[in-house]
């Protein structure tokens, strides 16, 4: 056992002394504090986030492009809507004809405007309300329905000259505008 | 309801069989954003008898019992009752509106008509174009907007309610003179077309005939002076024609008593197609989001209108169209989005650089 651990300090007597020849000792050094610090570093910082994201601002054809892609989309956008404005205001000079000509449709306007409005999607963006079919299918038959009645009563009143002449009467009272029934 | 008669054939506007049990009819084409079309028609009839009253054969556009139909009666103040018919119904696609085009049998079933939609997608916007075209009668014929200024051409394809409103309103007098100015230009842009249409027939049916001397083009080069003609023999143009004389003063006697038959042939070709058997009715078209683009006219509640009158597409197609777009929520987001990131980066550049 002896003579082994001779040769183990013989060894290793030898391999202090014959030390490793170093030419960058500096970049060695700042590598070895660089790989420290991201060893102890917990998180990740927001300026590399930002250096990571800007990388390409270092790239000059990439930022040439992006730049480029940047005016072509302000330019696009620019002529588009000003193409669209002149045709709007076009339009605005455009002749304007009644409702009555356009459609046949009896007195039910509501139903017509509400069909306009469920077909036509988005027609008036920025009054835009949403309801659902069912509730304009209720909406329609309530109106209906009113319609049905205001036309009974109207019947029975007129049937019957003593309740319009009491209804009469009673509107007088009440000081409201007199109807004609 | 019909194209108003020229002189010269007064005997064959008689032979059109006109129907009194057409309706008057609109017809809404409310376009969706995926190219479908929801269309309703509003036809109104004063016919008493309920097997005359609204039959397919005399409907304006395309109709069957595959329609959504809703039935009203209107009675006015003077106890006249007026019937009232309303039918929806959804078509997939324009190429499922066009065969029913195809397949017509109702009053218009000769006319050549078909509708179209475009979406494009333009970044910012999707535009969207439907138009719905009805071609051409005459194959040489002259635009109607060779005869009329811009004001008398609006006036031309105006709406009835709209000429009736005008000639009633403050400027009537102007109105007036403006109709009556169309009415005189548009009866010299009919005989014109009679005569051009005549020339153009009588040539294909002449041309390549042994000893026949006279061509399209010498013929077309005296087309005033046969319009002239027309005009000064007025009323006695349809007893002057058969007896031969006006054609004799067209192409000459030996030309004349040589091409009778095909001169002939071309006049009744002529009438034929000059004097169709149409019935008018209204297009209207309600277009999805913002209206940008149509060359028809705007009622009150943006739904866009159009007459449909015979005249309108007698020498060149009538096309009806509207465009308009909605915009791309999410092409304008990635675009700002996009040249906020350019932004910072130049000014990140810039601010490193010092």
């Amino acid at each position: 056992m002896k003579p082994e651990s001779e040769n183990f300090d013989k060894v290793l007597n030898l391999l202090r002394k014959s030390e490793p020849i170093l030419y960058s000792t500096e970049s060695i050094e700042k590598e070895v504090i660089k790989r420290v610090t991201k060893i102890n570093r917990s998180g990740i910082k927001f300026s590399e986030v930002i250096d990571f994201l800007f990388s390409w601002v270092y790239v000059g054809w990439v930022r040439r492009s992006f730049i480029a892609a940047s005016i072509v989309l302000v330019l696009v956008f620019v002529y588009q809507q000003g193409v669209i404005l002149k045709r709007i205001d076009v339009l605005g000079r455009q002749t304007v004809v009644s409702n009555k000509e356009s459609t046949l449709s009896p007195a039910d306007e509501l139903e017509k405007l509400l069909t306009v409005y469920k077909n036509s999607g988005r027609l008036f963006p920025s009054k835009t309300i949403t309801i659902s079919e069912r509730q304009m299918k209720e909406l329609l038959e309530s109106v209906k329905e009113l319609q049905i009645k205001y036309k009974d009563l109207e019947k029975l009143i007129e049937e019957d000259p003593g309740l319009k002449k009491n209804i009469e009467k009673k509107l007088i009272e009440n000081n409201r505008t007199k109807i004609n029934l | 309801m019909k194209r108003r008669p020229v002189k010269l054939i007064v005997s064959l506007i008689l032979m059109i069989i006109v129907s009194c049990n057409e309706p008057e009819t609109v017809v809404t084409n409310y376009i969706h954003t995926d190219g479908s079309v929801t269309r309703k028609l509003e036809m109104k009839s004063i016919e008493g008898d309920v097997n005359k009253r609204f039959k397919i054969s005399d409907i304006q556009v395309p109709f069957d019992n595959t329609w959504a139909v809703k039935d009203t009666i209107r009675l006015d103040q003077k106890g006249d009752t007026t019937w009232i018919k309303t039918a929806i119904k959804q078509f997939k696609n324009i190429d499922e509106l066009n065969l029913t085009y195809k397949s017509d049998s109702g009053a218009n079933k000769n006319i050549s008509r078909q509708a179209g939609f475009t979406k494009r997608f333009k970044w910012f916007n999707t535009e969207f174009r439907f138009s719905e075209k009805i071609d051409k009668e005459l194959s040489f014929g002259y635009p109607v907007k060779n005869f009329l200024n811009n004001e008398e051409l609006i006036y031309f394809y105006s709406p009835e309610d709209l000429k009736n409103t005008k000639e009633s309103g403050p400027d009537s007098l102007k109105y007036k003179t403006l109709r009556d100015s169309v009415k005189n230009k548009t009866d010299k842009w009919t005989e014109k077309n009679l005569v051009s249409e005549w020339i153009g027939e009588f040539s294909k049916l002449t041309a390549g005939k042994t000893g026949n001397d006279m061509t399209r083009e010498s013929l077309r080069a005296r087309e005033d002076e046969f319009v002239k003609i027309t005009e000064k023999n007025g009323n006695k143009l349809d007893s002057l024609w058969k007896n031969g004389i006006l054609l004799k003063e067209f192409i000459g006697e030996a030309n004349a008593l040589k091409y009778k038959v095909e001169a002939d042939s071309a006049l009744s070709i002529v009438t034929k197609d000059l004097f169709i058997d149409f019935s008018d009715y209204s297009v209207r078209i309600v277009m999805p989001g913002k209206l940008i683009g149509t060359n028809g006219f705007i009622d009150s509640s943006h739904v866009l209108l159009w007459p449909v009158k015979s005249d309108f597409f007698m020498a060149e197609p009538y096309e009806m169209w509207a465009e308009s777009k909605i915009p791309n929520r999410w092409a304008w987001i990635v675009s700002g989005l996009f040249l906020v990131f350019v932004l910072s980066g130049v000014i990140i550049k810039i601010i490193k650089k010092d």
